[in-house]
């Protein structure tokens, strides 16, 4: 014979302030390792959704980011044409040169950030095709104007559509807000590239080029070809390599927050088992009534655990909610949280809580709420009704 | 003190209990040690920059667009400046799939131990330095963690410029948070000319001024000496320079002060539920004590006694946990680059340490007081109405 | 010893209002053995704890060893407890965590005594009710009988006038129970001490001096007990 649900169910509910207190403490523990987990999940989403698979980055053999390296002309010309290289309609290969810069750019708040700038052709966004632009328009070339990702537009001074954005020697218009999936382009102001190279006084034009890889093209082949080229020292990487790459800085912070949740939940563990035992201590007569009526050992094991995991679970929903206002209230008042993810270069990113940030906390409750009452479940259980009838 | 041996019994009434609460409150007093030595490390970073008399100077739109070198002579020549040198940005990685591990600058050698004489480099290092074409000064941090020694001959391959140099490592900026490498720029310019380009620009210029006083007045000057020329410049003091170089930073450290407030909570609540649980179940012993004589006072402290007494050692044992995981943290982390800066050096300091204890104490406090003040005040004959 | 004047005593149980004392006027002179017994809800606890300082009495006088209680302040009160009056409890007289030494010193802890003298006088009291061996005992490790007659070693250790015991046979078998009697009629004969005990328990009769009968608050009789009648026939 088992308990009904209701028993378990009920007793919490008596039990007001003290399941009260044990939600609470569950609730927090959740809230605090969903918030670090979230901050790291959100840095590693938006730098690892950056990329299409079908796209390659070249840049000069030795660089390991775009700001770091530059490339000829000749160069330039020399692999347009190389065979695998994606063409559109009219036979214009989807090439797209870059120049990448990291200029200062003032935070609302009076600080100063190096933000990534990257000065492009038209065919940039054919390349890009994550990336759209959601508000306003494309920048016309040798206008002065330019498109701002999201994370930057609320960032920045002067980064709303519409406004006067400074940064390099010149001041531009912003025409319009990108928006790509949630991916580094994201935190990028994007302009005319030789607007740009003649703001930078670069006499090279470009650091790089992305390219998109022919439909059914040897992908492997083309990365060779480039790679081998003897007259220029150039490298290629599949798009989503790069990024990848350039987010394993974020894995030491992974490796800490992972530490500090195990810590926090170990702790609520003992805080949460501590309640149980009281629970068990101050129904002893309750349990020896239970056991003399027949209930099996199993059945009272059962109902404790139940609570407890009950109790968790709750806690888990509540502190869930919780992590994803107070995430989100957090973004909204900083402006974003700025990370360098690689050098000189700040990433914007919002504190969001995604449904997959939340299993993990969901594992750590379940965790909490079965290791908390087991124990003193299973104590319960094991009382000879004899022993809790005459205790009480 | 008389009543110690009480106090101590009474936590050890229910073992169990108070273990598991001791054991919640050290592992939460040791994350919160944890966290703080993030935005310490990043305060002791920055206040460690001991000189007010040297800025910065660069070109300002931004870090990475270069200035001629040619305006090295110039700020030289202000009235103030006491001595400069130029930085120039290398980006050489030890291993080129690893990326760049800690900063590494083409300087100025004859003026650089003027420009940084609190840095306490030795002087024989100084004149090697000026002597050795491929000399190179290291900050210990990286000496330390790369296991180089004083002699040794390295290779950095540089992700900026198509460059690969080696360098001999002639001395050591002695502080252990110094993690930057410093070689010759002439080394730098004739690598250059080999590949047929010449390098005639810089990326920043550090200057000593005379006197703390002038340095607003030496920064205004060299700013407007460079208006409208071939690049504008931004002089700013090291400190400035620093914090905002670190500046983004600020929203993690944000995130990580709210975790450690709401685990902090979360230990109040651990602990007081165990206060007045350990209370609710002795009414009728404590009626009993008033009844004998014991004053409502003498009750109350006792009572608050146990829950100070549990939280404070819990909160040491968590300090000490901290010590331990953080050198654990220390020794075992790859290199984390020079974004995360300061805030990975997980140096537990004294002052988190006492501040842990405090917190601890005070969560004592916190978390004992109401079980303990309503006990006290609980009336004898209604106590014992109730319980008999 | 005992001089209570028109003492009512009333207060709130919930939504109820219990009038537990109705008007009662006691005297007991230094020295008596005094019962007070009736039916449950008598009012006789609430009795023993007006005399005892432990409750205030809602209208009237008490006046205890020369004190007027109603004069004295809360802490006043514990002082007076402390240096005048021991207590027998029914249930919880003992502090688990403490042996019986220890719980025998409790009352020594409020004096400015030495630890040394603190430990020979509640050694001396647990003398006195015959549990020498059993010092360093836990509570749980004794028997009903014998914590209760550590509780009285307790309630003598400080040499307290007046000692005051609430159902202290209540949960006795008869032996323990007659054992627990005839020690608290020893500290009337032996130490002159004034004992005043509530039971229900009719074998208490022939122990005490005086049995004061209790119904609904109100104070109904009092008679000789068999106390006082065999110290009639001993003369």
């Amino acid at each position: 014979m088992a308990l009904p649900i209701s028993y378990s169910w009920r007793s919490l509910i008596a039990r007001g302030t003290r399941t009260t207190f044990t939600v609470l403490v569950i609730a927090l523990v959740v809230i605090a390792t969903t918030l670090f987990w979230s901050l790291i999940a959100s840095l590693k989403r938006t730098l690892v959704s950056s990329g299409s698979p079908e796209n390659l980055v070249v840049m000069r053999k030795g660089a390991t980011n775009d700001g770091s390296s530059q490339l000829t002309l000749e160069s330039l010309q020399a692999i347009r044409f190389f065979e695998g290289i994606a063409r559109d309609a009219d036979g214009n290969p989807l090439i797209s040169p870059e120049l990448v810069v990291q200029p200062f750019f003032a935070t609302t708040d009076g600080g100063r950030e190096n933000v990534l700038v990257r000065g492009v052709e038209p065919m940039a966004l054919r390349v890009h095709d994550e990336v759209v632009i959601a508000e306003g328009r494309m920048f016309t070339p040798s206008s002065g104007e330019t498109v701002v990702g999201r994370g930057v537009s609320r960032r920045y001074k002067g980064a709303s559509l519409g406004d006067e954005l400074k940064f390099g020697r010149g001041t531009w218009k912003v025409v319009g807000i990108l928006e790509a999936g949630g991916s580094s382009f994201e935190s990028e102001v994007w302009v005319d590239a030789r607007e740009l190279a003649n703001d930078a006084k670069r006499t090279l034009p470009y650091s790089g080029v992305r390219l998109r890889v022919a439909p059914g093209a040897d992908m492997d082949a083309l990365v060779r070809r480039i790679g081998d080229d003897p007259r220029y020292a150039l490298e290629a990487t599949r798009e989503i390599d790069y990024y990848e790459s350039l987010s394993s800085s974020a894995n030491t912070l992974y490796v800490i927050v992972i530490g500090l949740a195990v810590l926090a939940g170990v702790g609520a563990v003992f805080g949460a088992t501590n309640t149980m035992y009281a629970a068990v201590q101050s129904r002893t007569a309750e349990i020896g009534t239970l056991r003399a009526l027949g209930f099996s050992r199993g059945s009272i094991l059962l109902a404790f655990l139940s609570e407890s995991v009950m109790m968790a679970l709750f806690a888990f929903a509540l502190g869930a909610i919780g992590a994803s206002l107070l995430g989100r209230s957090i973004s909204w008042l900083l402006g974003g949280i700025a990370f360098g993810a690689a050098t000189f270069t700040t990433n914007v990113i919002q504190l969001h809580v995604a449904a997959g940030d939340l299993l993990m906390p969901l594992a750590l409750s379940l965790l909490i709420g079965v290791f908390g009452g087991l124990a003193p479940a299973a104590r319960a259980a094991r009382m000879r009704p004899v022993d809790a009838l005459r205790k009480a | 003190m008389k009543f110690l041996p009480f106090v101590l019994r009474n936590l050890a009434r229910n073992k169990l209990r108070s273990l598991l609460t001791a054991s919640a409150i050290a592992l939460a007093i040791a994350l919160v040690c944890i966290l703080r030595t993030m935005p310490a490390g990043m305060d002791a970073f920055l206040s460690s920059i001991a000189s007010n008399t040297r800025i910065s100077t660069h070109n300002e739109a931004g870090m990475v667009y270069q200035m001629p070198y040619s305006y090295l002579q110039k700020v030289r020549a202000v009235p103030g400046v006491v001595a400069a040198i130029s930085w120039q940005w290398f980006g050489g990685a030890v291993d080129a799939s690893r990326g760049v591990e800690f900063p590494n600058f083409a300087v100025d050698p004859e003026d650089f131990g003027r420009v940084y004489e609190d840095w306490n480099v030795s002087q024989q290092a100084l004149d090697d330095f000026r002597k050795y074409r491929d000399a190179a000064i290291v900050g210990r941090g990286t000496l330390e963690k790369k296991g180089w020694k004083l002699g040794d001959v390295i290779t950095l391959q540089s992700t900026l410029f198509g460059l690969e140099l080696s360098f001999r490592i002639v001395g050591e900026v002695p502080n252990p948070r110094a993690v930057q490498l410093y070689f010759q720029r002439e080394y730098l310019v004739q690598a250059f000319a080999a590949l047929g380009t010449p390098l005639d620009s810089t990326g920043m210029i550090w200057s000593r001024i005379d006197d703390p006083e002038r340095v607003g007045p030496v920064m205004r000057q060299i700013d407007e000496m460079f208006r409208n020329g071939e690049a504008e410049t931004t002089s700013e003091t090291e400190k400035s320079f620093f914090g905002n170089f670190f500046g983004s930073l600020k929203g993690i450290v944000t995130v990580i002060m709210i975790v450690a407030g709401i685990v902090t909570l979360c230990i109040v609540f651990i602990a007081a539920n165990t206060a007045s649980m350990s209370v609710r179940e002795r009414v009728g012993e404590i009626a009993i004590l008033k009844a004998i004589g014991f004053r409502s006072r003498t009750i109350f402290t006792t009572l608050l006694a146990e829950a100070v007494l549990l939280s404070t050692v819990a909160g040491a044992a968590g300090a000490l946990i901290s010590l331990a995981l953080t050198s654990l943290l220390r020794s075992s982390l790859v290199s984390t680059g020079p974004q995360l800066g300061p805030l990975t050096g997980f140096v537990v300091t004294d002052a988190i340490l006492v501040q842990a204890i405090f917190i601890a104490f005070f969560i004592g406090i916190l978390s004992g007081w109401l079980p303990a003040l309503g006990a006290s005040r609980r009336s004898v004959a209604q106590t014992l109405r109730e319980v008999f | 010893m005992i001089d209570l004047e028109n003492v009512s005593r009333v207060y709130q149980r919930g939504a109820d209002v219990i009038h537990a004392l109705e008007n009662v006027s006691l005297h007991v002179p230094r020295g008596r053995f005094v019962a007070l017994m009736g039916p449950s809800g008598s009012g006789k606890s609430t009795l023993l704890n007006v005399l005892a300082g432990l409750d205030r009495p809602s209208s009237g006088e008490v006046t205890v060893a020369e004190r007027r209680l109603n004069e004295l302040s809360e802490d006043e009160l514990a002082e007076f407890r402390a240096q005048t009056v021991g207590f027998v409890f029914q249930f919880f007289n003992l502090i688990p965590v403490l042996s019986a030494l220890e719980n025998v010193e409790l009352p020594l802890l409020l004096t400015n005594l030495p630890r040394a003298d603190r430990r020979r006088r509640a050694e001396t009291a647990l003398r006195v009710v015959g549990l020498s061996d059993r010092a360093s005992h836990l509570p749980r490790q004794l028997s009903g009988g014998e914590q209760q007659r550590v509780a009285i070693a307790r309630a003598i250790v400080t040499d307290a006038d007046l000692v005051v015991a609430d159902e202290p046979t209540g949960d006795l078998d008869a032996r323990n129970a007659e054992e627990i009697l005839s020690l608290l009629q020893t500290l009337k004969r032996d130490f002159n001490k004034t004992v005043v005990i509530v039971t229900h328990d009719p074998r208490a009769e022939k122990w005490v001096d005086e049995v004061i009968h209790l119904d609904k608050g109100v104070l109904l009789e009092t008679r000789p007990g068999g106390g006082s009648r065999e110290m009639a026939v001993s003369r």
